[in-house]
């Protein structure tokens, strides 16, 4: 089998090498071959580095289960890099580079991926990585009976085949071109081969991990803490820093902020990120500010009375201020977006000016409503999710922009179990939400605005112009043609308003002294806590 | 007393019986499931019926509930949806922090509240009784968890210091234990403290009335004495009513001021269950409540008759 | 009325909770003799400053004024507090009443059904209510009568039985009255005492537990001031904003305070 394709298809080694060049604000970085240097692997390293020590970090989010392959959510994501692999690995500039693989090639249809596994990977159980263990895991997780949370990510997938112990090649059903950044999500984790045949194997992924990341993790206490400890094994020499990670869940900003303030913690990560002002009088801290793949919206229904109409939708978008709501949500610690997150405005994004709708005009709002049949405004209810610290503020100060044009708010806070219900049963309304993607847009659209059923279509848009544009992209390899496709489809949402990105707060870590070469990767999850390390001196 | 005691116990079922079959119907009644919450925006509808069967969520609720009953009632509690570990291990480790709270507030209320309480009687009218009154009042009024708010600030802006952050059990470390029990006792405590000189206070006042404390005071019997030895004594039944009930209250019912501290308590394990749509934990972590509830009114009925003589039948 | 007055004359303690109530209550009604500003208004520009002349309370974090809010969150509080017990109050006296007088097996079911409310934590249970039925303000108001309705239902029905053994119950009885006659020209009268002072021992309480909930972000939904909701808000900012959070807490504490003050003075004897 896998010699017919050798002999009938032309291949083309597409690696990071062969995406020649990245444009970097205006400078050309090459981009060194994806086997040659592990270096990037994590972000920068520190020739200054000493091993040991622990590192306790303050987290407001507590993952509810490391059962990865059955549990979403960004507190999982947050730390399961830590303990488990990918075969690929995402850099802060959005460029896959060989993680558990070594090295890959892609065939020119962009419909099979040939990956050549490292030598020497072991998993925390002992036992050794291969082929056999990669295929498990994606065809346990494609497979939606298992209840898995990736299934639709990969449910492209033709075939997973081993061809030898260190080989595995992945067959798509239709040309994918960001299925490498898709394995970089944790759902593309590596666990052992028939890990979750086990009786009780979900409830062990709390107690012990089983991937073959840098850390194992050693205790989890619920609404308390939880203890990573340096993996002996690792595969990259000297790697990592740190003998000991401690996460501690604190339950309020204001708890944090106390902790980080009396020196409890070592690293406080801050999800409203205007709190380091609260912190910026202390020297003994350091606060790191960098940019984020994350994104504040405002999503409109297509079924929720009066936003059926395209042009209601449209007036809603040229009432906001997004520079304002990101004022009063995070005190401007963002990125005021146009329809792009922050990490990915650059190389993928239309710049917010070219975009229609998105200077504030009230009479052309109040115009378009009228238009509409609705000459007397419009009543909403506008949904927020309880915990959600910044949706407050942000609620408050829309439903001041909206009433200038006649759009009437009420404000419903909800919490994020009925929220979830009401956005996954695709009754979402007209609420605020929060989210993130790994660096790639076609991951960013695809699931949230395909039609189904092939996406989710959560907003009932129910557009199929934007449909044959998100397939498009998907199914084209070549950068510039891509970012074309993707800059259309940008415009349409502009002009059809199913959501409004406001902005992306960016990461806001407050580290103390001794912490050393602490870098925040955009997604946000802990890559960067690899090769960080304590000056203990 | 055996008849009484078994009366009781079976009053006391048939309350925990039905309190279950509440609980069990009011949590699903709460819209979204712990289904919605594994799977967050992503996640395929195949999937998610997948752990729906996996949950038995698809089965009629009755069915739910008898198959729940009858484990339970084997003493297996099963195991939390989100973290597969055993819910009766997970409620008690909330329990004890719970238990342990409570009985630092209930030792330092009683032991400050109780002598206050018989002062301001015994002094009834006079100075030092308006001052004690005014502080009972005052403390009555201040909502607990804004004075734990303003502690913890205060604490931290004047000593530049704060407790830890991660709850430690008297076992691993029984100082940092103390330390970070501090001031959430003290949160409590307050109120705690207002509500016993209170409530102490007023039965003395009454007794100080009858016949025969004033036949003692006539006799000249110092009021040491005679508050200690005659009018404690006959208060005693009623308080220990009371102390049972405050201290039910703050095993079950502290969940702000946990987590304003952070402390892993059964009053957070419970909300933050609710909130994940992990219904066995919160089904096991009622029941601990509602058993040791049930429990503590029973010692105080036993304590009543250890006490009161006239009480024996 | 005349009484409460006369009353508080010689008692210095229910004097100053009655000039509280008046005060409070006087904004609950009429929040704008008490400030012109608007409690919703928000200007990011005059965020979290420290009182001052313009805003004797200063500010909040998306800088609404803090004592417009307040005041104006007294009736929102305090309306949500006492409209719940009144509720609570209606229901549970009426079930405590009827379960006191028939005795039998509706006093044992209300008496099971009772039993199992105030079983779980008050917390808790609004947490769950909210929850079910969603977050307003008029679940709020059905949580907590819930919650509070064990409370009244008991004190009815044991004043009930004490009544009901009386001489004049009795004779009543004798003279042919029927049940219904008996419990509300009889029987009503003389329960309602016991249900007012439990409905004035409450307050304090239900304040607390209002507040907790709103503390928790359920309730209230925003924009309205309330002080619960308030603290909720500005919890986060007590670092270097502590105006946010010590006003509306010393808000409740004065609310709470001249309740207790007011049902001690009733009570004592002088």
């Amino acid at each position: 089998m896998s010699d017919k394709f050798k002999t009938t298809r032309r291949r083309l080694l597409l690696s990071a090498a062969a995406i020649p060049l990245v444009t970097l604000a205006g400078l050309t970085i090459p981009v060194a071959p994806a086997w040659a240097d592990d270096s990037v692997l994590y972000g920068p390293s520190d020739p200054a580095a000493k091993q040991g020590g622990s590192l306790t970090v303050g987290s407001l989010i507590e993952p509810p289960s490391f059962d990865i392959y059955h549990q979403a959510g960004e507190a999982v994501n947050f730390v399961a890099p830590l303990m488990y692999q990918t075969l690929v690995y995402a850099d802060h500039d959005g460029n896959p580079h060989p993680l558990l693989a070594e090295s890959w090639e892609v065939s020119e249809d962009l419909t099979e991926y040939t990956f050549r596994l490292r030598s020497g990977v072991t998993f925390h159980t002992g036992q050794p990585l291969e082929a056999t263990d990669v295929k498990y895991g994606l065809d346990y997780m494609r497979n939606p009976d298992n209840g898995t949370i990736g299934a639709l990510d990969f449910a492209d997938l033709e075939e997973v085949e081993v061809v030898d112990p260190l080989t595995v090649v992945v067959r798509l059903k239709k040309p994918n071109s960001a299925f490498l950044i898709t394995l970089t999500h944790r759902n593309g984790s590596v666990v052992p081969r028939n890990w979750f045949d086990g009786e009780t194997s979900r409830t062990e992924l709390n107690s012990k991990s089983v991937g073959t990341g840098p850390f194992k993790l050693a205790e989890f206490v619920q609404n308390s803490y939880m203890r990573l400890q340096r993996n002996p094994d690792y595969w990259q020499p000297g790697l990592p820093y740190l003998d000991e990670i401690i996460i501690n869940f604190i339950p309020n900003s204001a708890g944090m902020l106390v902790a980080a303030r009396n020196g409890r913690v070592d690293m406080a990560v801050l999800v409203r990120p205007q709190d380091a002002d609260q912190l910026k009088n202390d020297t003994s801290l350091t606060v790191q500010r960098s940019r984020s793949l994350n994104q504040k919206s405002l999503d409109l229904d297509s079924t929720y009375g009066p936003l059926e109409d395209e042009r209601v939708r449209r007036a809603v978008a040229l009432l906001i201020d997004k520079e304002a709501v990101m004022q009063a949500a995070i005190s401007g610690y963002g990125q005021v977006l146009g329809m792009m997150v922050p990490g990915m405005q650059d190389r993928w994004g239309v710049p917010l000016d070219d975009l229609p709708n998105q200077k504030v005009d009230v009479e052309k709002a109040k115009a378009l409503l009228a238009e509409a049949g609705h000459p007397d405004g419009i009543d909403l209810e506008l949904r927020t999710i309880i915990g959600y610290d910044w949706m407050e503020p942000a609620a408050l100060t829309l439903a001041q922009q909206l009433q200038k044009g006649g759009v009437r708010v009420t404000i419903e806070r909800l919490d994020l179990g009925t929220w979830l219900q009401n956005f996954r049963a695709k009754k979402m309304g007209f609420t605020l939400n929060d989210w993130g993607t790994p660096p790639d847009p076609n991951i960013l659209y695809y699931r949230h605005f395909h039609q189904p059923p092939e996406g989710a279509d959560f907003r009932n848009w129910a557009n199929a112009d934007g449909s044959r544009l998100l397939d498009e992209g998907r199914q084209t390899g070549d950068d510039g043609k891509r970012r074309e496709i993707y800059n259309e489809f940008q415009r349409l949402l502009a002009e059809s308003v199913p959501t409004v990105m406001m902005f992306g707060s960016d990461h806001i870590v407050v580290v103390s002294d001794a912490v050393r070469n602490h870098t925040m990767h955009p997604i946000g999850w802990h890559f960067g806590l690899v090769k960080t390390w304590i000056d203990q001196e | 007393m055996r008849r009484f005691l078994l009366f009781r116990i079976l009053a006391s079922a048939l309350t925990l019986l039905l309190a279950s079959l509440a609980v069990f119907l009011m949590v699903r009644a709460v819209p979204g499931s712990i289904v919605e919450t594994m799977m967050g925006q992503m996640g395929s509808t195949e999937g998610e019926a997948a752990l729906r069967r996996f949950f038995g969520l698809d089965q009629p609720v009755y069915m739910q509930y008898i198959d729940w009953l009858s484990r339970v009632l084997t003493g297996d509690f099963g195991v939390s949806w989100r973290q597969g570990s055993p819910v009766l291990s997970l409620v008690f480790g909330a329990f004890i922090v719970s238990l342990q709270l409570a009985l630092m507030v209930l030792v330092v209320s009683s032991l400050i509240g109780v002598p206050l309480g018989l002062l301001a009687g015994y002094l009834a009218g006079g100075v030092i009784d308006t001052i004690i009154q005014s502080f009972n009042v005052l403390f009555l009024a201040t909502p607990v968890f804004w004075l734990a708010l303003m502690l913890l600030f205060g604490v931290s802006a004047l000593f530049h210091w704060s407790p830890p952050t991660i709850y430690a059990s008297p076992g691993r470390s029984l100082s940092d234990n103390i330390v970070i029990l501090l001031l959430p006792m003290l949160s409590l405590a307050f109120l705690q403290i207002a509500a016993y000189a209170q409530f102490v206070r007023q039965h003395v006042v009454e007794a100080m009335q009858q016949e025969y404390v004033r036949a003692l005071k006539a006799r000249g019997v110092p009021p040491k004495v005679i508050l200690g030895k005659h009018v404690l004594r006959n208060i005693l039944v009623p308080l220990i009513t009371f102390m049972g009930l405050i201290f039910i209250q703050i095993l079950g019912g502290v969940v702000v001021i946990e987590s304003i501290f952070g402390l892993p308590g059964l009053g957070r394990l419970l909300v933050n269950a609710l909130y994940a749509r992990d219904f066995p934990v919160v089904q096991g972590a009622l029941a601990m409540i509602l058993v040791s509830a049930i429990l503590i009114n029973l010692l105080v009925d036993v304590l009543y008759h250890a006490i009161d003589p006239r009480l024996r039948t | 009325m005349k009484t409460l007055l006369d009353r508080a004359r010689r008692n210095p303690a229910l004097a100053l909770g009655v000039a509280i109530a008046i005060i409070i209550g006087a904004a609950a009604l009429f929040p704008g003799l008490f400030s012109q500003t608007s409690p919703l208004e928000i200007d990011m520009g005059r965020a979290l400053q420290p009182p001052s002349t313009a805003h004797p309370f200063g500010t909040d974090h998306v800088g609404r004024d803090v004592y417009s809010r307040v005041v104006h969150g007294a009736g929102v509080t305090l309306g949500i507090v006492s409209g719940s017990l009144a509720l609570s109050a209606i229901f549970g006296g009426l079930t405590g009443l009827f379960a006191g007088y028939l005795r039998g097996f509706s006093d044992l079911a209300t008496g099971q059904f009772t039993g199992v409310i105030l079983s779980f934590p008050p917390i808790f249970l609004g947490v769950m209510i909210t929850g079910i039925l969603g977050s307003s303000v008029a679940n709020l108001v059905v949580a907590m009568a819930i919650i509070y309705f064990p409370l009244f239902v008991r004190v009815a029905r044991s004043s009930t039985m004490v009544e009901a053994s009386r001489s004049y119950t009795e004779a009543a009885q004798v003279l042919g009255a029927g049940d219904l006659r008996v419990i509300f020209r009889h029987l009503l009268p003389n329960v309602l005492p016991a249900v007012l002072t439990q409905y004035i021992i409450l307050f304090p309480l239900a304040l607390q537990i209002q507040a907790a909930l709103g503390f928790l972000g359920l309730g209230v939904q925003p924009p309205t001031p309330d002080w619960g909701a308030s603290l909720q808000e500005s919890k986060d900012y007590v670092l270097f904003a502590s105006w946010t959070a010590i006003f509306p807490g010393l808000a409740l504490i004065l609310s709470s305070l001249a309740v207790i003050l007011i049902g001690r003075g009733l009570q004592s004897k002088n």
